[in-house]
């Protein structure tokens, strides 16, 4: 029986990444008489509006959820990735990583290939940057273009053409010039404000927990959502998959970062999540919550290959995707993640799916279509189960409800949840993120500093 | 395709139509833990409430969606005091467009969270 088991993969690329000085004195002398330079947020092209930091890609990097990624990239393995989706060491990665310039503050700090940047964030020394090239985004559009693929280069998924209405292209197209690459090191751990405190569960620490919790298979639920019941149902019996028995855990991993007017505040959806496991609706001993840090691209097949990467680092076996999984209009077939884990997307490197590809991935896809309420059965109904006429459960009709002021009846979204986005909303005035919301996260972030 | 709205009906909206011929209306839905009276919405009251209210959204089974909580607040209104679902109900929340933005842009900042303890 043993053969059948399916064991914890290793992290993507053999080996977690790890660059986190933990040692205060050791930093310090790590960066005496370095410069410095103030992690700026990515501004909107043309609007201004921050839509990324880069501090998000730092952490990620360093506490190894990117693995086996460890910094800022270099032109050819930019190249490479745009023309295959692989890394200068041959593993699969979707998307390229920079930490970007303006030319007028590459002229001001005077950096190059060897020297050792210290940056700030908060007006704290942060993390490093060791800098071993330096080279120039000549066309910031043209790699957006190529970043999420065009009609004609990738006719098997892309159906039109991206623009600045697609949040993921946006940031691609806004970034600056200069890119300094090579490695990162964290020196000052910043320490998350409740309540992502307790959510912060870095690749090591997760598996750790797995190890804790005797959890041999997980499940990963993908989310950016408060759950409403048909995402708990959609996690119940994606569970029922395994090996001899079901996944032992559910993973929920919530992607933290710059939100969009409309979203519900960050908040509200970690501690929402938290709340199915609070109320029991699935039991606590076999559900965790989660988060990662990374400003959404949205692309939708490239984005389920990133999820698949962060999760399987997080010792995930199984991982959960749907239709339109992480998209943003209808640029992509709304099957394109399917495509790509079922069949592969050769235009964009993958003859294969990724788990059939040398240097791809171990984690499994788990793929799911959705839950609504059927008032013949009487219950949560599987759409590829029950026959019936079912009533559909639409994310905007429930945004609705709530901002009327409405509790929705329990079949639809538990008390226990409804409570926690009335407490954000009593906290921020407002339901959802607004205007006001999203210009604060983006000032305050969801971390602070202390002094070195 | 037709289109339609969805007006809630909580305790105290049910008190304001009791007796009426709406009650006969009110539909059921999730197993009847939610009462909601349907109104429809004509091809060209759609277009004009799309073109009125950027947010305003059509989810997959027709129904327009994400529009100020003003709005759906004096379709209500509309609903009580025309005692109807039919077209001069959504024509009369349109009459009342200026009101309705004027409101829906203090709705950005601020909406009253529900007395609920949390
Ligand atoms: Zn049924």
């Amino acid at each position: 029986m043993s053969s059948l088991l399916i064991q914890r993969p290793l992290p993507h690329g053999g080996r977690l990444v790890e660059r986190v000085i933990r040692d205060k004195e050791a930093a310090k002398k790590m960066i005496k008489g370095c410069p410095s330079y103030d992690i700026k947020p990515t501004l909107h092209y043309e609007t201004g509006v921050p839509v990324r930091n880069v501090y998000r890609e730092i952490m990620s990097i360093c506490y190894g959820f990117f693995s086996p990624v460890e910094g800022s990239m270099k032109q050819a393995e930019v190249e490479r990735i745009l023309k295959e989706r692989r890394l200068l060491n041959d593993w699969i990665f979707p998307y390229p990583l920079v930490f970007d310039i303006s030319k007028e503050d590459y002229k001001k700090l005077g950096v190059g290939a060897g020297d050792r940047l210290v940056l700030n964030l908060k007006g704290k020394p942060f993390a490093i940057l060791d800098i071993e090239e330096v080279w120039e985004i000549d066309n910031p559009e043209e790699l957006a273009h190529k970043t999420f693929g065009t009609p004609e280069d990738n006719p098997e998924v892309v159906k039109e053409r991206f623009n600045k209405k697609h949040p993921g292209w946006v940031i691609y197209r806004s970034l600056q010039p200069i890119v300094l690459a090579g490695k990162y090191t964290i020196i000052n751990e910043p320490k998350f404000r409740p309540p992502f405190d307790r959510f912060w569960y870095p690749p090591r620490k997760a598996r750790e927990e797995f190890d804790k919790r005797g959890w041999r298979t997980v499940i990963c639920h993908q989310t950016r959502n408060v759950p409403h019941v048909g995402h708990e149902f959609l996690m119940k019996n994606a569970a029922y998959t395994g090996d001899v028995e079901p996944c032992h855990g559910i993973l929920v991993n919530a992607i933290i970062g710059v939100k969009r007017r409309g979203d519900y505040p960050d908040e509200a959806i970690v501690e929402g999540h938290e709340a199915v496991n609070k109320g029991g609706y699935i039991k606590p001993e076999r559900h965790l919550v989660s988060m990662c840090l990374w400003d959404m691209r949205y692309g939708n097949p490239l984005e389920s290959l990133l999820h698949g990467i962060i999760r399987q680092n997080m010792g995930c076996t199984h991982h959960m995707f749907g239709r339109d999984h992480a998209a943003v209009g209808e640029y992509y077939d709304k099957w394109a993640t399917q495509i790509l884990w079922t069949k592969g997307i050769p235009s964009f490197g993958f003859p294969a799916p990724p788990t059939d590809v040398p240097y791809g991935l171990q984690i499994r896809p788990q793929n799911m279509r959705e839950f609504s309420y059927c008032p013949t059965c009487k219950e949560m109904a599987y759409s590829e189960t029950c026959g019936h006429k079912r009533e559909k459960l639409s994310g905007s009709f429930l945004r609705g409800m709530v901002a009327e002021g409405v509790q929705p009846p329990s079949i639809i979204m538990r008390p226990e949840v409804y409570k926690v986005i009335v407490k954000w909303w009593k906290h921020f005035g407002y339901p959802f993120c607004n205007e006001k919301y999203v210009i604060n996260k983006e000032k305050e972030l969801e971390v602070d500093l202390e002094d070195l | 395709m037709a289109y339609f709205m969805v007006v809630l009906l909580d305790d105290k909206r049910m008190e304001k139509i009791k007796g009426t011929e709406l009650e006969d209306k009110i539909q059921y839905m999730f197993g009847g833990e939610l009462r909601c009276l349907n109104v429809e919405v004509s091809e060209e009251l759609k277009d004009k409430i799309l073109q009125e209210f950027d947010t305003a959204r059509i989810d997959s089974r027709g129904a327009i969606t994400d529009v100020p909580v003003a709005f759906m607040r004096e379709l209500f209104n509309q609903v009580a005091e025309k005692k109807s679902l039919g077209p001069e109900v959504i024509e009369g929340v349109l009459a009342k467009v200026n009101e309705i933005k004027e409101m829906a842009a203090k709705e950005s900042e601020y909406l009253p969270p529900p007395n609920i303890e949390v």
